[in-house]
């Protein structure tokens, strides 16, 4: 479980978050809806702990993450897969180096259990033949794939999504978000899916939050978005894509 | 246009002149204290190094091997250039014998050491600032840190001990190929007896002279790595803020080598 409570963020004088707070539910697919500039992947990033709020508290599992120094967050990270925006693939390492890396880096694991592994990750993101290809040979759709892949080689319990389906075409789209899906439903894995396309939230979300000017204006179950009245909300329910 | 300002006006533009020097000043010691403990991480991580032999490796063969032809050329042309220059000074004394002695001191001492340093700055330093920048900006730095790698031990540490081995080595031959070209322009230009010339070379030169010369290479790896790497660290906003950030590292640490350059000797010499 993720908890935001209270948070303030400010970049220099700019105050990005006002008083945010979330929960996040083990197991349970959870979007965070907001225009671009709004402070979307700094969420995530509060809670992987990559920064710091300026007021609030971070609680992953019940620990406290607010004041954590660099060593004691990285077990607390590994408990989360994250799926950057532009993937932050490593474009000097082939698809299975990438995938493999931090195995290699961060558990003392056999050569074989690394390959293992490696190899579930590659048939799962329907890489297989792609192994010794560099990220810059891959389509927009399997590089991202191959992010996810990476997110989960550590056997997370949650995954954080930035912006999963944004730049790919309708069908790489469709696919990334069933294969988010299918996640949850063989993995019992938990979903945080930062995004500004509505259609994701309807696709895979359990239940949404809407941040807009550093606030959360909506968090509840999908279907209720429909109710609200927040006239931020009506503009995007009719327009689809948030261009504000 | 106003050409006249009243008071008020001249006091409200020295408060906001004044309080964009304070904003100024805040940014700058905020910047040195994050350079401080970056710096501090990179020297702290060092035991590490033996998990990334490899990247010590890759980063010795970019420093070292492939800045070499640079640093050679740099000092072949100001070994040349000083042959030239001060034996036609020398020759107006009558002491062209002393050719040799004049030019090992400002190649072992203080041109080559300088000149490798800039030479490096802009390939090695540059090389550093890009690649970092790149990887800040596409979260590369971020994606280390959110599964649990310390950026700073994988992609700092490699490259600071790389060039702490490979700097020596390159002084040394830039110092080697200075010389040689020097000689050269002696026999060729000033017609001095190749012998007279490194006479005046070999015997003459003490252990003071190659301190001086070798000293400054550590101390170049350590500014124009740190400094290079921090820039590329701290490299914001899309592909034109990795351009700033490389340009400002290497400014920064091509005038940070010419203020070591002129102290290291300054404190040797002084103190030997
Ligand atoms: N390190 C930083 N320093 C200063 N400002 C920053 C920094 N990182 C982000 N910002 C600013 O904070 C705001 C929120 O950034 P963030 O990346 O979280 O937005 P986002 O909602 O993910 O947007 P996008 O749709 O573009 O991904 C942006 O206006 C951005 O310019
Ligand atoms: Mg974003």
């Amino acid at each position: 479980m993720i908890e935001l409570r209270q948070v303030g963020l400010k970049y220099g004088e700019r105050e990005i978050l006002k008083n945010v707070s979330l929960c996040i539910k083990d197991n349970t697919i959870k979007a965070i809806l907001g225009p671009s500039g709004v402070g979307k992947s700094t969420i995530l990033k509060l809670m992987l702990g990559l920064i710091k709020p300026n007021k609030g508290q971070v609680i992953v599992d019940g620990t406290d993450i607010t004041n954590m120094n660099e060593t004691s967050l990285y077990a607390i990270r590994r408990k989360m897969g994250m799926v950057f925006q532009g993937n932050a693939l490593f474009d000097s390492m082939t698809i299975s180096q990438n995938l493999g890396f931090f195995l290699r880096e961060n558990m003392r694991l056999p050569e074989e259990e690394i390959s293992r592994r490696v190899a579930e990750q590659i048939q799962f993101a329907g890489l297989e033949g792609y192994e010794e290809q560099l990220p810059e040979n891959l389509s927009g759709g399997m590089r991202r794939r191959v992010a996810i892949g990476r997110a989960m080689i550590f056997k997370p319990h949650m995954i954080l999504f930035d912006e999963p389906t944004a730049g790919l075409d309708p069908v790489s789209s469709k696919k990334i978000l069933s294969l988010i899906s299918s996640l949850r439903k063989n993995n019992n894995l938990g979903a945080v899916i930062v995004t500004h396309i509505i259609d994701d939230v309807f696709n895979v979300a359990d239940s949404v939050a809407v941040l807009y000017q550093g606030e959360i204006i909506f968090d509840d179950v999908t279907e209720k978005l429909h109710e609200a009245n927040h006239p931020f909300i009506r503009s995007i329910l009719s327009d689809n894509i948030l261009e504000l | 246009m106003k050409t006249q300002r009243s008071p008020s006006g001249i006091i409200a533009f020295t408060r906001t002149l004044q309080e964009k020097l304070i904003l100024d000043m805040k940014v700058f010691f905020f910047t040195m204290q994050e350079f401080f403990w970056f710096s501090i991480r990179a020297f702290v991580a060092i035991p590490k190094a033996k998990q990334y032999w490899r990247d010590v490796l890759d980063q010795a063969k970019i420093c070292g091997a492939d800045s070499l032809p640079i640093v050679l050329v740099s000092a072949v042309s100001i070994g040349a250039l000083l042959a030239i220059e001060v034996g036609n000074l020398l020759e107006d004394f009558g002491a062209k014998t002393m050719l040799g002695r004049s030019t090992a001191l400002s190649v072992i001492r203080e041109l080559g050491p300088l000149l490798m340093g800039l030479m490096l700055s802009a390939r090695f330093g540059s090389r550093n600032g890009a690649e970092l920048g790149a990887m800040q900006i596409s979260e590369q730095i971020d994606a280390l840190r959110a599964f649990g790698t310390d950026p700073i031990a994988k992609l700092v540490t490699p490259r600071l001990l790389a060039a702490l081995i490979m700097f020596l080595p390159l002084t040394a031959f830039s110092d080697f190929a200075g010389l040689q070209s020097a000689a050269y322009m002696a026999e060729h230009y000033h017609r001095l007896d190749p012998g007279i010339f490194w006479n005046a070379v070999y015997p003459r030169l003490v252990a003071k002279d190659f301190v001086v010369g070798f000293l400054k290479a550590p101390v170049f790896a350590i500014i124009i790595t740190l400094v290079s790497s921090f820039n590329g660290f701290s490299a914001r906003g899309g592909t034109s803020g990795v351009g700033r950030s490389t340009i400002k590292g290497i400014v920064v640490s091509s005038g940070l080598v010419l203020i070591a350059n002129f102290y290291v000797s300054k404190i040797v010499l002084e103190n030997m």
